[in-house]
């Protein structure tokens, strides 16, 4: 299954086949809220590559080191989102003294990346799919950077959607979501692009 | 949220439902929404999920809401909300299988539910038991409320089928898109934007 | 921040990580029991499904192969329950087949896959599921690649279709190959059992 392909097919299948945002419906929050423009958007996706693959690694070592030999895989839920909490914590008070720009751009989203789905389902993911600690690196590295490039797609086609007439009930949250849906709808031809 | 000063205050309930219905105003809590809404069956037990977790967090948060200082605040409510995930995965896991698979991993993704981690900060960190308790009903009912009309309309259209019962017919062709993801995000935005000339209406009526 | 504030988030912190790990090591020994008993019942209901006759469903593994053995009420082996995994369209499709003892299909269920819903998700429907049984290797192949092929793929679904009657067909032959549906039942019986088989023949060739 899954444990023997190789690490391109495991980086390509999390990037587009199965998209985090378009075909698994995570991190959506933070899609609709910062993809207003293309600035703020690369540094978000920039932030979610950064936290996603190392969060991920320490809790994949976690749960493989720590979690299964003292057979309390039950605390799985608990223990990850103490790991992303604290890593994220740590990530802000670096954007915070080097780039006070960055750190502007973000405002309340900084923080709420800890809620920001992406980081927890990869954590998820890669243990369920049962992937050792550079597959799971991989695989991580993959589904967070296909969160990037979307984001910043999609910034920039709503940069070009509010300037454009649209029925006044659609503006803003309404013709994202349909645009949203049209853009899922591209990714769905990745499906069966290869077998894994 | 004027509920700070009364006892038992209705408003803490009715708000959830529509004017701040977390979904179709606030536009938190998308993940699971777009997810599980293919069919119905699934999407009520989402949501009967969420009433649970985002009422027995906003009581248990609202319960120690003074011991708690503020500082370490949102890694005791994180995990406090995790415990309550992690109890209704395994119930489920036991008592409802296919449910549990249906679900999948956006079940344990409940704790990063924005909803639930919202509410907690902002109504049950600061008001009394019973409010959180009927704050936690009633946004609960709102998502449930979205998530069922949703996956109402995917389930009609995509299957033909309602519950799992045919009601269109034999000779309704399925509209097989609204089952795959890009359906979710159509009938999400044509739903808002009902929602949003509805209040449009309404508003030039008051005028 | 005073050294005192500190120390009180810390012991507050801690004390609710020590409590939710407490109740969910409660909630986990109370419902692992129910999951197991869920797990076993699931699996025997669809094995009985299969083989209504079966007493026994024995798990056995020879040459390297392992399935489970179905015995009827006078121990003889009536079939065997295979798991097999194919990789379908969206991801590996987990297959379960029943054969009896002249190789021919008794049943089909999937446990697990990642088909596209509305299209290669109607492997799981019993109309397609249904045209295997009675079936054997050389009769089962897709009728739009061979003329004189019995099953018919599922609309837009042609390489879920195919994944499925491949597995079956590949797996068939093997046990084909290797000889196991016509081997002496008495080879998969524990020890005790056959020489208890052993005395009832000897005294069976007395009489």
């Amino acid at each position: 299954m899954l444990n023997e392909t190789n690490l391109g097919l495991i980086f390509l299948s999390a990037f587009v086949v199965n998209n985090i945002l378009l075909i698994r419906f995570l991190g959506l929050c933070s899609f609709f809220g910062l993809s207003n423009n293309v600035k703020s958007s690369i540094g978000m996706g920039m932030a979610v590559i950064f936290v996603t693959v190392m969060a991920c690694s320490i809790s994949w070592a976690v749960y493989t080191y720590l979690l299964i030999p003292f057979k309390v895989e039950y605390l799985r839920t608990v223990t990850f989102i103490f790991t992303i909490a604290s890593f994220v914590q740590f990530e802000e008070i670096i954007i915070k003294k080097y780039i006070p720009a960055l750190y502007k751009a973000f405002g309340i989203y900084l923080p709420l990346i800890t809620t920001n789905c992406t980081i927890l389902a990869a954590a998820f993911l890669g243990i369920d799919y049962r992937f050792s600690f550079i597959q799971n690196l991989v695989f991580t590295l993959g589904i967070s950077a296909g969160y990037c490039f979307v984001i910043v797609l999609f910034a920039s086609m709503r940069e070009r959607i509010d300037v454009s007439p649209i029925p006044a009930g659609f503006k803003g949250v309404p013709i994202a979501l349909i645009s949203a849906g049209l853009m899922s709808l591209a990714f769905l031809g990745f499906k069966g692009l290869f077998k894994l | 949220m004027s509920a700070q000063h009364k006892l038992v205050d209705t408003k803490s309930f009715t708000s959830g439902l529509w004017k701040m219905n977390p979904i179709l105003y606030l536009m938190i809590g998308l993940c699971p929404l777009l997810a599980v809404s293919s069919a119905v069956k699934d999407a009520l037990g989402m949501g009967v999920a969420v009433i649970f977790v985002l009422t027995g967090a906003n009581v248990t948060i609202s319960l120690i809401r003074r011991v708690v200082p503020s500082h370490v605040r949102i890694p005791v409510f994180i995990v406090i909300i995790a415990t309550f995930v992690t109890t209704v995965d395994y119930s489920l896991t036991a008592f409802s299988p296919q449910l549990h698979k249906n679900l999948g991993v956006y079940l344990p993704l409940m704790v990063v539910n924005c909803i639930i981690l919202g509410r907690a900060e902002a109504f049950a960190s600061k008001n009394n038991i019973i409010n959180s308790a009927l704050d936690g009903l009633g946004m609960g009912l709102g998502f449930t409320i979205a998530i069922f009309v949703i996956s109402a309309i995917r389930e009609l259209l995509g299957q033909g089928t309602f519950m799992g019962l045919n009601v269109l017919g034999r000779n309704y062709t399925p509209f097989i898109i609204m089952l795959m993801p890009p359906g979710a995000f159509l009938v999400m935005g044509f739903l808002i934007a009902l929602k949003n000339s509805i209040e449009r209406r309404g508003q030039k009526n008051v005028k | 921040m005073k050294k005192t504030e500190i120390f009180t988030g810390i012991t507050v912190m801690f004390t609710v990580a020590l409590l939710s790990g407490y109740l969910l090591a409660q909630v986990f020994k109370i419902t692992r029991v129910q999951i197991e008993k869920q797990k076993k019942i699931e699996a025997e209901r669809l094995n009985k499904e299969m083989f209504p006759e079966g007493v026994n469903f024995v798990e056995t593994e020879q040459q390297g192969l392992s399935y489970i053995s179905v015995l009827d009420a006078k121990k003889n082996q009536i079939g065997m329950i295979f798991e097999i995994s194919r990789s379908g369209y969206g991801g590996p499709i987990v297959i379960k087949v029943g054969i009896d003892n002249n190789l021919q299909v008794k049943g089909v269920r999937i446990l697990e896959h990642n088909e596209t819903p509305g299209l290669g998700a109607k492997i799981t429907d019993n109309k397609f599921l249904n045209q295997f049984i009675g079936k054997t290797g050389n009769e089962l192949s897709l009728r739009k690649y061979h003329s004189e092929g019995t099953i018919d793929a599922v609309t837009g679904a042609t390489i879920s279709s195919k994944a499925v009657t491949e597995g079956i067909v590949e797996m068939i032959e093997k046990v084909r190959s290797l000889n196991i549906a016509s081997s002496p039942y008495s080879n998969i019986l524990p020890e005790e059992e056959k020489n208890k088989k052993m005395g009832k023949s000897q005294k069976g060739e007395n009489n």
